[in-house]
């Protein structure tokens, strides 16, 4: 027996070569796996939008959620191949650095071209010359009124007017609060040098401050049942809450600005499938699939002009996200762990306070 | 003094369930953010029929929660019973640890178990998430258990023995029955605790599987509408009937049936 | 069988048989033991000090790097003075608590136990646990909408009053309350219950029959039988009351800062282990303290009742 091939084998053996061919191509249009990972809900997990791009490219997409920016970083740390795209606030790239994630190469997204360089290549997420994102979606956070409560250009001091005396709902978040204290007292957001200003201003809206959110959710519950009617907020989440539910809420771009940021999608380094992971990319960013999401379901403001030219004139997102803001706007940025502490030791200071 | 007593309890009871009408009512209330006027509908139940994710969840749970219930309980009641009636070194320091899983917040445990279990090698998955529920509810269950047997007479299970039982048949025959007010409570502690448990459940489940307090604590960043109201007042009333239904026809013994 | 039995138990057993028992006991008690023991061991002994070890790192263990060690996060109460009156604000809310729950609980409980019975008593019994099976966070929202401005509460008051002012019960320190309280009510209700329920009514019966009036009875008879019950009642309020963190966020408003949501801000917004590990065993060791103090002064009545 030993040294001849059995009968059986060999049979095995011609039905396999027989088999080849087909195998072959099916591999061109291989179903491949790739896990995203993402907040829920934004955007990477629109059931059309896989359905289409499975179609296109065989790749099947699968998710993995997080509920905050820090559970994302410690999944990205403590789970190394696990995912292949993961959406990375521009401010957070560098917190997870070379170590964790690939460069991005922009020849492998060509959607990329209609992206200014002045974005593609913010210095948030640019690591030794290289992208480690890319840029992906953008908004605001600033001021949003009940109808007629304010209008654009007001300032930031009406947080603190007599006129909103418990009527302000304002956002859990340390780096925002910062972010807002930082403007309403002239300074960078990413490195106020007066935080002690900077908590005076947050400290001086006591009186008014009624309740404070956490998700886009509690704010439209709390806004629909007449809780408040000035805040801060997101901006792409005003332009839901308008459009989808109907809210009477303006975003308002105050006169000191707003908090801009910008998400990018990332691949990380211990990813085995870089190049579906780069397809995904740059279906993301694809104009069409931004047009169909922003006008069905409801988008942030794509970073890609060529997708937001698409949206109709009269479009909500399109008037509210004006392209010049990302050049104006201060861009939310790459905090050091001392540094962002420190905006958590004065934001809980400040909430120790309100609660007195 | 006793019509006093009942009305008091009957204020209470219509304390306790103050908000769970309103939970209930807001399942047919047409608004998505729970505004009134009240326009009634049914349409979030059907739409509650189709939403396999959440279902899903619900099943989990409600497994997860017997499981739970059943594994504390009897682990439990061992514990206690060893707790209750003996005396020994280190006695103290067992009853003081069992204040941790109960101060401590659930954040921080459930962080600590998702590390320690990711080192160990134990991992997440369902039995990480039994081994979390039933660990949360233990001190519940010890507790109640303990209160229970504080209150039995001390010589009854003597008594029996003097009597020529054995000790195991004066234990069965005796103070267990005596003890099931207490083991039932603390049952259905254990089934509440686990029912409710969100972040251990959110950190040491395997992905892809969730349990409806993940779900319901996820909701809220994505909208947290009235299905969720629809599930939990078809969870409750199913409860409300199963229990109603069993203290009908059981005949649970112990100290109240005592005159 | 019966009269086997008795000389065995009587008679002194020899010297080796005494071990053999002695031994045979332990081992029982450590079978009845090592279930919960272990279990517990496994999920919240060895992470927590998984955690301790966190709580005396510089930074984050997951950054990379020595580690390196300090003690300074439990100096937070120094370095972070406000933090003084977050304890004191989840202090007060334990207290409040506990307090308003055995108010309110006791009579609850003592109603249950000697004014009801058979199955009345029965379906009672479980109707008062089953609220505990609604999600929590469902509740707490109903509560949003019982206690806001323009919500239930305030509807009613307003059809009485309307030209009042609004109730501004929502986001608010009596919110907070109201919210735990419903929260937490059962557990007194049902341990006092248990401990009420194995008093003999023949003992109610001789005190009246011998002149003593309801106020009499109770304060010597009811309440010290009863306070097993209250004790654990207490216990199992107040420990997870003072870090709680769902109600306060959401019904106390920018009145809902515990120190459960200031642990929580550290893990989630600072993601700050260390410091949140820290603060979470200094919150431990206070209400270890607690315990310590209060539990020799209530050890003493307990076990002279029992």
């Amino acid at each position: 027996m030993s040294g001849s091939i059995s009968r059986r084998k060999f049979n095995l053996l011609a039905l396999s070569s027989l088999a080849a061919p087909a195998l072959i191509k099916a591999r061109a249009f291989a179903a491949e796996t790739i896990t995203v990972l993402n907040w829920q809900g934004y955007g990477t997990d629109e059931e059309w939008a896989l359905k289409a791009f499975a179609e296109k490219t065989g790749i099947t997409v699968k998710h993995e959620y997080f509920n905050a920016e820090s559970e994302m970083v410690t999944k990205v740390k403590t789970n190394p191949g696990a995912y292949d795209v993961v959406l990375v606030n521009s401010a957070r790239v560098r917190q997870l650095g070379a170590d964790y994630l690939s460069p991005i190469d922009p020849a492998k997204i060509p959607n990329n071209s209609s992206i200014p360089a002045s974005l593609s290549m913010h210095p948030n997420f640019v690591i030794n010359g290289k992208p480690y994102g890319n840029v992906w979606l953008w908004g605001m956070t600033g001021l949003a009124a009940r109808e007629g409560k304010a209008k654009q250009g007001d300032s930031f001091a009406l947080l603190a007017d007599p006129a909103f005396t418990n009527r302000v709902a304002m956002n859990d978040d340390p780096i925002i609060a910062v972010g807002i204290g930082a403007l309403m007292s002239g300074q960078d957001i990413n490195a106020p040098k007066d935080l002690k200003l900077v908590g005076e201003k947050l400290k001086s809206m006591k009186k008014n401050i009624r309740l404070l959110w956490q998700s886009e959710d509690e704010w439209n519950k709390a806004f629909a049942a007449d809780q408040f009617d000035l805040a801060i907020y997101w901006s792409g989440s005003a332009t839901r809450s308008r459009r989808n539910f109907k809210l009477p809420v303006d975003f308002i771009v105050a006169k000191e600005g707003a908090i801009a940021w910008v998400d990018t999608l990332t691949i990380p380094t211990s990813s085995t499938k870089a190049e579906a992971a780069y397809k995904f990319i740059n279906y993301m960013i694809d104009p069409d699939f931004y047009y169909e999401w922003a006008t069905k379901v409801g988008a942030p403001a794509s970073a890609n002009p060529a997708a937001m030219a698409k949206l109709p004139a009269d479009d909500l997102n399109k008037l509210i996200h004006k392209q010049e803001y990302l050049q104006q706007m201060q861009i939310m940025g790459t905090l050091s762990d001392e540094t962002r502490q420190s905006f958590v030791d004065l934001w809980e200071e400040t909430k120790a306070f309100y609660a007195k | 003094m006793r019509r006093l007593g009942i009305g008091w309890l009957m204020v209470v009871v219509a304390f306790l369930y103050l908000p769970i009408g309103v939970m209930m009512l807001m399942a047919f209330n047409a608004s998505p953010f729970y505004t009134l006027p009240i326009e009634l509908t049914g349409h979030w139940f059907t739409d509650l029929a189709q939403n396999e994710k959440l279902l899903d969840a619900s099943r989990n749970s409600l497994l997860i929660a017997t499981a739970t219930a059943i594994i504390s309980t009897v682990c439990g009641t061992a514990a206690a019973l060893v707790l209750g009636r003996q005396t020994f070194r280190g006695k103290r320091l067992l009853q003081i640890l069992l204040l941790p899983p109960m101060a401590i917040p659930w954040l921080i445990i459930g962080t600590a178990m998702l590390v320690f279990f990711h080192w160990t090698g134990i991992g997440r998955g369902l039995h990480a998430m039994i081994l979390g529920h039933v660990a949360l509810s233990l001190p519940y269950v010890m507790l109640v258990i303990g209160t229970g047997i504080q209150t039995l007479q001390p010589d009854l299970e003597e008594a029996a023995m003097s009597l020529g039982s054995t000790p195991q048949h004066a234990f069965f025959a005796v103070t267990l029955p005596a003890l099931m007010p207490s083991i039932i409570a603390a049952g259905l502690f254990a089934f509440a605790v686990s029912l409710d448990q969100f972040v251990v459940s959110y950190f040491l489940a395997k992905p892809g599987v969730t349990t409806l307090p993940v779900e319901i604590y996820s909701s809220i960043r994505k909208g947290f509408t009235p299905e969720i109201n629809a599930i939990s007042t078809l969870l409750l009333g199913a409860s409300m009937v199963l229990v109603i239904a069993f203290a009908w026809l059981s005949n649970f013994g112990g100290a109240h049936e005592r005159r | 069988m019966p009269s086997e039995a008795a000389p065995a138990i009587t008679s002194a057993p020899p010297a080796f048989a005494a071990r053999g028992v002695a031994w045979t006991r332990r081992l029982t008690t450590g079978a009845m033991l090592l279930p919960a023991y272990g279990i517990l061991t496994i999920s919240v002994f060895l992470p927590l000090l998984v955690m301790a070890f966190f709580s005396v790192l510089k930074r984050s263990p997951f950054d990379p790097g020595p580690l390196s060690f300090t003690i300074d996060h439990y100096l937070v109460f120094v370095r972070r003075p406000y933090l003084i009156d977050v304890a004191w604000t989840s202090i007060q809310l334990g207290l409040w608590i506990t307090g308003v729950c055995v108010a309110i609980g006791l009579p609850a409980a003592l109603a249950l136990a000697k004014a009801t019975e058979g199955r009345s008593q029965k379906i009672l019994f479980f109707l008062i646990i089953l609220p505990f099976w609604s999600n929590g966070l469902v509740r707490i929202f109903s509560w949003t909408m019982v206690l806001r401005d323009g919500g239930i509460l305030d509807y009613a008051y307003h059809l009485v009053l309307p030209s009042a002012a609004p109730l501004g019960l929502l986001y608010s320190f009596p919110a907070m309350v109201i919210g735990l309280v419903h929260a937490y009510l059962p557990y007194m209700i049902l341990t006092c219950y248990l401990s009420i329920s194995a008093i003999d009514n023949q003992l109610i019966e001789a005190a009246e029959s011998l002149g003593a009036r309801w106020p009499m009875t109770f304060l010597k008879i009811i309440l010290p039988l009863a306070m097993p019950g209250i004790i654990s009642g207490s216990v199992l309020i107040f420990v997870p009351v003072i870090g709680s963190f769902m109600e306060p966020r959401i019904l106390g408003g920018k009145t809902g800062v515990t120190m459960g949501t200031v642990i929580e801000d550290q893990f989630t917004q600072a993601f700050n282990w260390p410091l949140g590990s820290a603060m979470s065993f200094a919150m431990l060791g206070f209400i270890l303290l607690l315990f310590g103090v209060f539990g020799r002064a209530l050890k003493q009545p307990a076990t002279a009742a029992s």
